[in-house]
């Protein structure tokens, strides 16, 4: 209890560190959310400069943290220049639909890769792993900008799939089985894609902490006590290799939010990703600032999972 | 050690010894200079090279047709079967620097095809590896080795110290870094130098990227202090140094090098996005990550599939610093290092 | 109450049909009533208040959803009448006296009179508001005054003459004063109507209004019961039932998008997607256009900003370059602009000589089409005291070697190239160009704020087939005179530039004001402190199926009149 307690304090803390630092980074990059404005030749500085005063823009930066935070203990969460309204709605939903594709891309990632790692590791070196390696070794290579436009270009040229979006135009006139039959189907794409490019990842940290545990005393000594390979590998070996794995499946916890930028972009997912990034490039420091706390939150969150899952695997490690 | 083993280190190392030789002889080894730009060849496949001729008769010598836009389509090539354009070798360029190979003018051996600029693919891949081999394995280097440092640190002290360190990389994991790059853009001169920009890249890089190998480390370091035998080595009274140099370092590494082998591309491609922020080698300088950031253009990915070469070249990279990876792991755990 | 006053337009709306001429030519409206129309955005709207709109997302639905008094014909360029059924001159060009429609309503049925327009002018106009076209409406040094004659009929006075007349109207959507005026009073207009308002609290002119958003998805328009317009043959429209569009970030994707068929409409295509989807357009159904030159202007310049003060140095002993027209004479001469159409282009785009590109009525036809000329390029800077090193590097009178850095947008896909192929232009002349990419934000504080720059390819889109609009970048003391935005003396031909554009303000005579506007042209050629460059053709797709499309120059080159596009049954 005095446990939990104290992670929500560090928490908190954190949060705290994070918007602090966050706006004296964003206070020291040139440019502020109504620059964006001055390259049009329509608009005059005039109208620029009362943006600015509007906004407080041109007030000293501790005077706009304490304004922010004012607006953060009201529920609004800052205030958007860009969309000239708070940040909180404007997150909310987007976050969620984000949260849908990054989850059951984490799920599908994990659920393949755990398997297929054990197995690679139970057979090290032979064709089935190295094709493992260097299927993996290939989605390294490539970004996944690339691997969502291949996925578009796929949905394009076949249209077994929409290429885009997260529901149809008549979505509102489905049944209930249709909506998510139309749900599973726009998700199908970007849930792949994003799995794709985290399956590398998880297959090789999975298939390198088994074969270590392969290697170690006591699954040595299990073997010599002829216990079947098959349990050997799944009853023994893959839980003395879960520890270090713990770690990993906190950090793609943590990643949950902010891991998918792209691939929303690339396939029009209503996620936080479009709206992060043009906030990120037009300075809209408040819609930053709001998206990054609520991914510190899944920080945070992942991280407690993470110690919790090994404090349950392994009470000694309580003493840590 | 199996001899399937060794020869899959083997090949590992020799493809990475090659290119790393060759990344240092671009100078030499690429037909033409990485900017040299040929603007009636955009997107030009690569040369057919041609060993008979249209009268049926062989040659030892390998020899090419010219490369010539088909009238009205733009970006459409055919050979010009009129004239043949043996290859030849030690040639020298027209400000008469040695090269290993070429051909005649006006024709040019492009073996990988061109670019957007009609400039020759492989020289820019050679003249790309010298940045991006170097600068994707220096910031690995760093970000795991400073997280190696970290996590272990933090996994075998325990204690505030782990308390102090994983709270800093919780911070480090969540702060907007682009903010922090975009300022130290503004403060730099504008015309960075490549050599600059390099040193630059490796230095961000691997700085922000310790957090997350770190808190990989720790989970290894925690799993491996709580087996039986580090308890038990503990209880012998062996020294804290022994146990962690005999029993915990060797898991924690593997956990690194696994790492390694995972950063190496992705810092590769990392660049591309640091490019963007004016932090990474500015045109015309080739670097891999700018050359794969072409293919995020859905025309270049279909269609010119020549382009798809920097991603074959660094998918090579990758399973071959796996393997050396793997093999030092191996060795590491049997105890001979 | 607000239902009743619906219900009865509603009746009004349907009773001008009782002559048997009209009849038949319902008929025709009918069948081309019904469909929806599906379009992209960018990205999502960032709000639906014509006042405070910015981004060209918003200003795109902003556009389908409100109505201006007088409206620019975006094919013939021509003011038409919208709102305003007709209009008087008089008072030597200071007095407009506008007549509206009779029988206006807005989307939510409330009756739309010369209450409203001068609302919205108000609104435009007043200080606190800090709308970003105000300034479009200070004439003469002076705010224009709007004044109500009756319900119909609304008074404009001018300080001074204005020579774009009537066209200043099309620029200003006419706003409800019964929803808005309780946020004006408390001071709120500028953040209302944000994107989460709830459709009934929105209403305006035009022949859509919304019926459903989804966050960062898409929006759904529906037909606008109300809409003043009718066709030809005196059919109500538009004729589509919904207007949809979907936020698609990714040019790639919209392509794509519009080729699976998600899309009926695709514009700005870049050239590789206009090319590809060329292929197999008839049998996909789908008809593509090449549209001709646009607007869009790139263009490089140098910084002769007056750097006094400043611990820039090195730089100022670059800008005794930069300040020479022979120089920048000889960086033009030097430029394959024919390159950059078909390397940047693939040959869809318009070498420039000038900042009015052909996609303009105001482009100057008599001067010469631009042409790379290195020899003449060396022969200016040879008779400017530049000379060549043995190993061909360009130095200067005092022997120092020539080099500058090309500051560019990173990750534009048309700027870049630009910059690389001029990197290599210049290169042969003997120039060291080093070019340094950086995101925009930090371009804008480098050209706005610490003038910390050499020289700069910039773009602009859009612009309007008029030279007013360009006034702020050419005025020396505009504020997007790029090149020089602090200056000390005026040179005799920025003196003369300053006095014809301010001459042509005032004129009334079009073909004068042409004269006026055509010597400008000239002087910018010839002293080039900005080095125009290449202008894309504007390259958009629709459906094949789609009636009455007539792609335009102008933004918004497709559904600009939405109202009339319909769909061709298939029978």
């Amino acid at each position: 209890m005095r446990y939990a307690a104290a992670r929500l304090g560090y928490g908190f803390l954190l949060l705290a560190g994070v918007s602090i630092l966050s706006f004296l980074l964003a206070d020291l990059s040139p440019g502020d959310a109504a620059a964006e404005m001055r390259l049009n030749p329509r608009i005059s500085p005039g109208a620029v400069a009362a943006l600015r005063v509007r906004y407080g823009l041109d007030r000293p930066l501790p005077v706009r943290y304490v304004r922010w935070l004012r607006s953060v203990a009201s529920g609004e969460l800052g205030w958007s220049v860009a969309y000239g309204a708070p940040v909180g709605p404007l997150l909310w939903r987007r976050a969620g639909n984000t949260l849908v594709l990054a989850v059951t891309a984490m799920a599908l990632a994990w659920l393949v890769a755990v398997p297929a790692g054990v197995w690679a590791a139970a057979r090290q070196g032979s064709w089935v792993d190295r094709l493992g390696l260097a299927a993996s070794a290939v989605l390294l290579a490539v970004s996944e900008l690339v691997l969502a436009l291949l996925g578009l270009a796929v949905a394009a040229r076949t249209g077994l799939l929409p290429a885009g979006g997260m529901a149809s135009l008549d979505y509102d006139a489905l049944g209930g089985w249709e909506r998510a039959r139309d749900l599973a189907a726009h998700l199908a794409l970007p849930a792949v894609v994003l799995a794709l490019s985290a399956f590398p990842v998880v297959l090789r940290h999975v298939r390198a902490a088994v074969a270590e545990a392969l290697e170690s005393p006591f699954v040595q000594a299990a073997r010599g006590h002829g216990i079947p390979r098959r349990r050997l590998l799944w009853r023994h070996a893959l839980p003395a290799a879960a520890k270090p794995l713990v770690s990993l499946l906190g950090l793609s916890i943590a990643g949950l939010l902010s891991g998918s930028v792209l691939v929303e972009v690339v396939l029009s997912w209503p996620g936080l990703g479009p709206l992060l990034l043009q906030a990120i490039l037009a300075r809209d420091l408040h819609v930053v600032v709001g998206a990054i706390l609520l991914s510190s939150v899944f920080l945070v969150l992942g991280n407690l999972v993470a110690d919790l899952l090994l404090y349950w695997v392994d009470p000694r490690v309580r003493g840590a | 050690m199996s001899r399937r083993h060794r020869v899959s280190l083997a090949l590992a190392a020799g493809f990475l010894a090659l290119l790393y030789a060759a990344a240092f002889g671009a100078g030499f080894l690429a037909p033409y200079g990485f900017d040299e730009q040929d603007r009636e060849h955009s997107y030009a496949p690569p040369v057919r090279l041609r060993f008979r001729d249209g009268a049926g008769r062989l040659h030892l010598r390998p020899f090419i047709h010219r490369w010539v836009e088909r009238p009205g389509v733009p970006g459409v090539y055919a050979e010009d079967v009129t004239r043949a354009f043996p290859v030849r070798f030690f040639v020298r360029t027209p400000l008469g620097r040695p090269r290993l190979f070429g051909v005649d003018a006006p024709a040019r051996l492009y073996l990988l095809g061109t670019d957007r600029f009609g400039r020759d693919q492989l020289s820019r891949l050679l003249y790309g590896a010298r940045i991006s081999l170097f600068s994707g394995l220096l910031a690995a280097i760093l970000a795991v080795g400073l997280g190696l440092l970290a996590g272990a640190a933090a996994g075998f002290r325990g204690g505030w110290l782990d308390q102090v360190l994983m709270r800093t990389s919780e911070l480090f994991l969540a702060l907007p870094w682009l903010y922090l790059l975009l300022a130290v853009r503004a403060v730099l001169p504008l015309d960075l130098a490549p050599s600059g920009s390099f040193l630059l890249l490796v230095a961000v890089l691997g700085a922000v990227g310790w957090a997350r190998p770190a808190r990989l480390v720790r989970g290894a370091v925690l799993s491996a202090r709580g087996r039986d035998y580090v308890l038990a080595a503990q209880g012998f009274g062996a020294s804290e140094l022994y146990v962690l140099r005999r029993h915990v370092l060797p898991q924690a590494v593997g956990v690194a090098l696994t790492q390694l082998a995972l950063l190496v591309p992705q810092y590769v491609l990392a660049e591309v996005a640091l490019s963007f922020l004016g932090l990474g080698v500015a045109e015309p300088v080739p670097s891999w990550g700018t050359m794969l950031a072409e293919l995020e253009r859905y025309e270049v990915l279909t269609s010119y599939r020549w382009l798809l070469w920097p991603a074959v070249l660094l998918t090579g990279v990758v399973l071959s610093y796996h393997t050396l990876a793997e093999h030092i792991r191996e060795r590491l755990q049997a105890g001979e290092v | 109450m607000l239902l009743a006053a619906g219900l009865v337009a509603l009746a009004g709306c349907g009773s001008p049909a009782g002559k048997p001429a009209a009849e038949a030519a319902k008929a025709g409206g009918e069948a081309r009533r019904g469909g929806r129309l599906v379009a992209a955005l960018g990205s999502e709207p960032r709000t639906f208040n014509p006042v405070t709109a910015v981004d060209a997302a918003s200003l795109g639905v902003i556009q389908a959803m409100t109505a201006n008094l007088v409206h620019i014909d975006r094919q013939d360029q021509e003011a038409r009448p919208a709102l305003a059924e007709s209009w008087k001159v008089d008072d030597g060009g200071r007095r407009y006296t506008l007549v509206l429609r009779p029988g206006l309503r807005f989307s939510d049925g409330h009756p739309a009179t010369a209450d409203d327009v001068v609302f919205s002018f108000q609104v435009y106009l007043d200080e606190k508001v800090q709308s970003p076209q105000r300034d479009l409406l200070i004439v003469g040094g002076q705010p224009i005054q709007v004044r109500k004659v009756d319900d119909r009929t609304v008074e404009f006075r001018l300080a001074a003459p204005y020579g774009v007349a009537e066209r200043l109207f099309d620029g200003f959507a006419i706003l409800p004063r019964h929803l808005l005026a309780q946020a004006y009073q408390a001071g709120t207009l500028a953040s209302a109507w944000g994107i989460d308002t709830p459709p009934a609290k929105l209403a305006g002119l035009g022949p859509f209004r919304l019926r459903e958003r989804r966050a960062g998805e898409r929006l759904v328009l529906e037909r606008n019961p109300f809409y003043w317009k009718r066709d030809a043959a005196g059919a109500p429209l538009p004729y589509l039932d919904e207007l949809v569009f979907l936020t698609v970030p990714n040019a790639d994707a919209q392509a794509l998008r519009f080729q699976a068929g998600e899309l009926d409409v695709a514009d700005r295509l870049s050239a590789e997607s206009f090319d590809r989807l060329s292929r197999d357009a008839a049998r996909r159904g789908l008809r593509l256009v090449d549209a001709g030159p646009g607007l869009d202007l790139n263009f490089l310049f140098f910084n002769q900003n007056d750097l006094a003060g400043r611990p820039l140095p090195a730089l100022r002993r670059r800008q005794e370059w930069f300040r020479q027209t022979a120089f920048r004479q000889a960086v033009s001469a030097a430029i394959d602009r024919d390159a950059l159409v078909r390397v940047v282009y693939r040959g869809r785009a318009t070498p420039l000589n000038s900042h009015e590109t052909p996609g303009s009525h105001w482009l100057d036809k008599a001067l010469p089409p631009p042409r790379q000329a290195p020899e003449e390029a060396r022969r200016l800077l040879r008779g400017a005291g530049f000379s060549w090193d043995a190993a061909g590097a360009l130095r200067d009178r005092a022997g120092e070697p020539v080099g500058f850095t090309l500051l560019v947008v990173a990750g534009n896909a048309e700027r870049g190239p630009m910059a690389t192929l001029i990197q290599e232009d210049l290169r042969k002349l003997g120039m060291d160009v080093r070019i340094a990419a950086l995101e925009l934000q930090a371009v804008l504080d480098r050209l706005f704020t610490s003038y910390d720059y050499d020289a700069c390819v910039l773009g602009l889109d859009g612009g309007d087939a008029d030279p007013n609009p360009s006034m702020s970048i050419l005025l020396s003391d505009g504020s997007h005179h790029f090149w020089r935005l602090t200056h000390g003396p005026l040179a005799p031909w920025e003196t003369e530039v300053d006095h014809l554009l301010k001459a042509q303000l005032a004129e009334r005579d079009p073909a004068q004001r042409r004269r006026l506007y055509d010597r400008v042209q000239e002087i910018v050629m010839e002293q080039r402190p900005l080095i125009a460059l290449v202008t894309p053709k504007v390259l958009v797709g629709a459906r094949a199926a789609l009636g009455n499309l007539r792609p335009a120059v102008l933004d918004d080159h497709l559904l600009w009149n939405v109202e009339e596009l319909y769909w061709r049954r298939q029978r």
